[in-house]
């Protein structure tokens, strides 16, 4: 390929590039956090079949599931924008990463839930537990161990998936490469680095989730 | 013996010459094809756009059919983002790029430019009731712009240099997205070029709206792009945009377009821009 390379241009915009890193990792882990909570709840309404809630939990995770986060992204922006609800494209973009993540997170949780033996939960009953301390003390600490390597997954999955958070002007890594790119036309230089600052993210974030997994879960995983 | 000599003589300088021929240029290349790729933004009017009948149009496609044309090549225009115009010149899928792009010396150092070929203002867009009569109004209203383009560029650094901070500023993917944005209220103003607010306004969706304020001092002298390597090329596609004014084709184009002859001033831009 006929093509000279000038790293020095990025270097010079290499805070600007950081700082839209910044804001990836923090959109990302911010939308996973959130998506946990609400995974649990929707899981345990689906399997115990509460209604009215269970219709919400499977209606939220066959949109989130069989629709392109591309598209929930813009629903989230542009589709309310429409009913008047203006949404920051910080806010469109977490609110639609929680949306996948939870229904993603929901069915991984609902696998977790049934592996364990339902003897256990009726064992802790006879122990005096009510349902709270039988979920918080005995279920979810074994559900967590077991489904941890998938949710790895769906984390690495929505750090790379809030790069479409560029599509409705957020100033995340995706974001900051586009514009900074059209600034000197260094289009392969920044979307090179921009790739390597994904794969670090990743990293760190996969790190730190297996050191917080062998703090929480003492080595057993 | 001396037949032989010779005929070594005579392939060796044939290998030599045929070597040299080997090296086609962009424009060898194009005439070879006998199609030309030519890039251009369609989400841009009236400069790129679809039509009723969902084909592109404007006046970078005229301009793009135009070159085919003098070339004695097929014209193939492809659709392009702001973004991806340097990307399709790298990756060889476009030949040139008919996509207003504002010839800074910074991508100067990245692609190659031509001559000007148009010269555009850039304006500020609001919605009804929002008071923006000079430019310095824009720090108390919510302000958009397409991502990755000159203004949006214009527009930050201002106001660095005022110091209004980027919190009222927000950044479309696409010129159409800025404009939807605007529409459903999510920004007061956008800053977008003369030619498109023109062309926005006649649209039922945008009555009422106010062309407000130019950026202050800035003309947005565009040029099309191309290899920067490719000289050859780019001297061929500087001459063709000398005729396109000299031969009336610019005329004939702008009028189609904008709906009057194309004024001397702008010609005089291009011409004091070479």
């Amino acid at each position: 390929m006929n093509y000279e390379f000038h790293w020095n241009t990025v270097f010079q915009h290499m805070p600007e590039m950081l700082m839209g890193a910044f804001v990836t990792l923090h959109v990302s882990v911010l939308s996973m956090l959130i998506g946990i909570v609400l995974a649990v709840l929707l899981a345990i309404v689906k399997m115990n079949n509460i209604k009215p809630f269970s219709y919400l939990a499977t209606t939220w995770v066959e949109i989130a599931r069989n629709t392109p986060a591309l598209f929930q992204i813009y629903m989230a922006y542009f589709g309310l924008g429409a009913l008047g609800i203006h949404l920051s494209p910080y806010i469109a973009v977490l609110s639609a990463l929680v949306f996948v993540n939870t229904g993603y997170l929901v069915e991984t949780f609902r696998g977790g839930f049934q592996s364990i033996p339902a003897t256990q939960y009726h064992a802790s009953k006879s122990l005096g537990m009510n349902s709270f301390q039988v979920y918080r003390y005995v279920i979810l600490p074994q559900m967590f161990r077991r489904i941890y390597h998938p949710m790895t997954n769906q984390f690495v999955w929505s750090i790379l998936m809030s790069s479409l958070g560029i599509l409705v002007g957020m100033n995340e890594l995706s974001g900051e490469t586009q514009r900074l790119q059209s600034l000197s036309f260094r289009t392969l230089e920044y979307f090179i680095v921009a790739a390597c600052l994904y794969y670090l993210i990743t990293k760190l974030v996969l790190f730190s989730a297996g050191l917080a997994s062998k703090k929480l879960f003492k080595g057993e995983i | 013996m001396k037949l032989l000599r010779n005929l070594a003589i005579a392939a060796a300088t044939v290998t030599a010459l045929s070597s040299s021929l080997v090296q086609a240029d962009q424009l060898d290349t194009v005439i070879k094809r006998g199609t030309l790729n030519c890039g251009v933004v369609l989400d841009f009017p009236p400069m790129g756009y679809f039509d009723s009948n969902n084909q592109p149009a404007g006046f970078d496609v005229d301009y793009c059919n135009d070159l085919a044309e003098v070339m004695g090549v097929k014209s193939n225009v492809i659709n392009l983002t702001w973004g991806d115009r340097i990307p399709s010149l790298i990756s060889g899928k476009t030949d040139v790029v008919v996509g207003s792009t504002s010839d800074t010396l910074e991508r100067a150092k990245s692609v190659g430019f031509t001559y000007p070929y148009f010269v555009f203002k850039f304006q500020v867009f609001t919605k009804p009731g929002v008071a923006v009569s000079t430019f310095d109004d824009l720090k108390n209203v919510k302000v958009g712009a397409a991502l990755g383009t000159t203004y949006e560029t214009e527009y930050l650094a201002y106001a660095e240099k005022m110091g209004w901070g980027k919190s009222n500023y927000t950044s479309f993917k696409s010129e159409n997205d800025a404009y939807l944005g605007l529409y459903q209220g999510k920004v007061d103003a956008i800053i977008s070029t003369n030619t498109n607010i023109a062309t926005k306004l006649q649209t039922n969706e945008f009555k009422g709206y106010v062309a407000g304020p130019y950026v202050p001092n800035y003309d947005d002298v565009v040029g099309l792009i191309a290899k920067r390597d490719e000289v050859a090329w780019i001297n061929y596609l500087n001459l063709f945009l000398v005729h396109q004014i000299r031969d009336g084709k610019m005329n004939d184009h702008y009028n189609k377009h904008f709906g009057s002859d194309v004024p001397a001033d702008l010609i005089q831009s291009l011409r004091d821009n070479k």
